[in-house]
């Protein structure tokens, strides 16, 4: 059969499609004149509303698999469901948002169908001949292009933010059902369970605002006012490599070379020098400010707005004027 | 027990410059281990002298001094796996790790979870897939018991616990216990440990098997932002209402 079309995995959390995978939806509009229909595959336990979310998105078939055993991301498990959908649709072009999963999951069907993965990739085009991925090399520092011949299908993870969710339309997808057989070899890695980040956490690659506390802060105790700088700005809160070796803050905070990529409308470093290090995990960052004490931080250079001051002497009044502005 | 580390050498990413004219990185700058590698083979270690067994370290592509100190910090031999067509793409480096993995049959595969250089991640999954082995990325802790591991995984949503048992292929993050430094014993050991030498004609794959399914462009630069706004020297109350007005510009007070 001849592969056309494209396939969009929908990760969905906690019954909910999650950001990313809405905007697959923006990348696959963006080729399907080339390729074909697009049919999402919406995956997990519980998520009707997910399903009713992606119907509008554009896809010409929604394929929907609620299953007890997609209740959690476990690679193996997932990809069985992208195998199945794979035989069912035959298509030209799988993508999944770039997450633990989706990479996970992508590498896998690739590698099982002898088909390239494009990784985590900025910009997808599509010729009568090839495909065409730009992807972010050397940790974000450059950029390349990867080129695959159309004779085989191809499977793409796509980076939070490249593309914007398309906006509902009218047109509402043909919605089904799709059974997966499980095998025992699919559940050979099993979750056994899960430490849930804290309610009300905002998940930092995800997140809007992030706020980051260097070692410039000076120790662990300025991270209480860094945080409630981040709730009122409605961020999340990392930290450098720098403060998570010296055990002021978690390693699950860290942003840099070793530890989250991020890419948030406003990225706030206070007391943040800006070693390379760490700028490869935030410089695409959209909109960049940064409080320190030494106009020469690397950080300085990159920043849309610099404040050069100590940050005791400037964050408590900012704490202070935002909370007036929210009127609390 | 018989642990293999994946292992690649790849441009120290502090020293990792681009030459514009060349449109490619500067000529000359350090190979080094990959760091996430490096706490692959430390868990590898551990491993090791919790159940004994042996660890093997494996690159493919020239990784002398890499693997030398995978030597120096305790691995008990290393193979190298280069010529014609190696290291290709993902997919050629995983057709040859497999070819030598199913004459080893390892009973854990550890490598890191992606490389600092082309960093797509995809060599992990792709041996689990080729060698139908189960696939646990994102590794920050792990413990073995009752020949069972619990893996503990750092995922977007917090942190996933995941029992299976070997064979299995494990991805390290850096939240593992950092590497060890080699010692001088270790280095002086190191010489007389064995490093094979493999071609894929030696694994017995045909150049078709190690067609590439992806050809790289060259290297470009993300375009530069213009500089931005610098307040200094300005009371800190003026500071923080200059910083209000702008990020209210900017739209992202809400």
């Amino acid at each position: 059969m001849q592969s056309s079309g494209i396939l969009v995995f929908v990760e969905t959390s906690g019954g909910a499609a999650r950001a990313t995978s809405l905007e697959l939806f923006g990348a696959a509009g963006a080729v399907q004149n080339a390729l074909g229909p697009v049919t999402a595959l919406v995956v997990g336990h519980g998520i009707a509303p997910a399903v009713e979310q992606v119907a509008t998105l554009g896809a010409e078939r929604v394929l929907v698999v609620d299953d007890p055993h997609c209740a959690h991301p476990v690679a193996a498990v997932m990809a069985r469901v992208v195998l199945t959908a794979w035989d069912v649709v035959q298509p030209a072009l799988t993508l999944l948002p770039s997450t633990t999963l989706g990479r996970d999951v992508a590498a896998l069907v690739a590698a099982r169908h002898g088909v390239p993965h494009f990784a985590d990739i900025v910009s997808l085009d599509v010729t009568a001949e090839q495909f065409l991925a730009t992807r972010p090399v050397y940790q974000s520092k450059l950029l390349t292009t990867v080129r695959a011949s159309r004779a085989r299908p191809a499977v793409a993870t796509i980076r939070a933010g490249t593309y914007r969710a398309p906006e509902p339309s009218g047109q509402q997808a043909r919605v089904e059902d799709l059974t997966v057989a499980f095998s025992p070899a699919d559940q050979r890695a099993r979750m056994t369970r899960m430490v849930e980040k804290p309610r009300g956490q905002v998940d930092l690659e995800n997140a809007p605002v992030v706020v980051v506390g260097g070692r410039g802060v000076g120790g662990p105790e300025a991270f209480a006012q860094l945080a409630q700088l981040t709730e009122l700005l409605g961020g999340a809160l990392g930290c450098t490599r720098a403060v998570s070796d010296l055990g002021w803050r978690p390693h699950a905070e860290q942003i840099g070379q070793t530890g989250k990529q991020v890419r948030p409308r406003l990225y706030l470093g206070v007391g943040v020098s800006g070693a390379v290090q760490h700028t490869v995990g935030m410089q695409g960052s959209e909109t960049i400010v940064v409080i320190n004490r030494d106009p020469n931080a690397p950080l300085v250079k990159m920043a849309d707005f610099a404040l050069i001051a100590d940050w005791n002497e400037v964050v408590p009044r900012l704490i202070a004027r935002l909370r007036e502005r929210r009127g609390r | 027990m018989k642990i293999v580390v994946l292992l690649k050498e790849v441009p120290d990413p502090n020293a990792v410059r681009y030459d514009p004219r060349l449109g490619d990185l500067v000529p000359g700058i350090q190979r080094v281990a990959n760091e996430y590698d490096l706490y692959a083979l430390e868990a590898a270690l551990r491993l090791r002298e919790q159940v004994g067994g042996e660890v093997i370290v494996a690159s493919v592509g020239t990784a002398r001094d890499a693997l030398n100190r995978a030597l120096a910090m305790g691995a008990d031999r290393a193979v190298n796996l280069e010529g014609d067509g190696l290291p290709g793409d993902a997919w050629t480096t995983a057709r040859a790790l497999v070819a030598w993995l199913q004459r080893e049959q390892p009973d854990v595969i550890w490598c890191g979870q992606e490389t600092s250089d082309s960093g797509t991640g995809n060599v992990g999954p792709a041996v689990a897939a080729q060698l139908d082995l189960p696939l646990v990325s994102n590794v920050v802790g792990w413990e073995f018991r009752d020949g069972v591991f619990e893996i503990e995984r750092e995922i977007e949503d917090g942190h996933q616990f995941q029992e299976v048992a070997p064979p299995v292929v494990l991805c390290a993050l850096s939240a593992l216990p950092q590497p060890r430094l080699p010692t001088l014993r270790g280095i002086m050991d190191a010489r007389r440990k064995p490093v094979e030498h493999l071609t894929a004609a030696d694994l017995g794959l045909s150049d078709e098997a190690l067609q590439p399914l992806v050809q790289w462009e060259g290297l470009s630069q993300p375009v530069a932002k213009a500089a931005g706004v610098v307040v200094q020297d300005v009371p800190p109350d003026e500071a923080v209402e200059r910083l209000l007005t702008f990020l209210e510009s900017r739209g992202l007070l809400g």
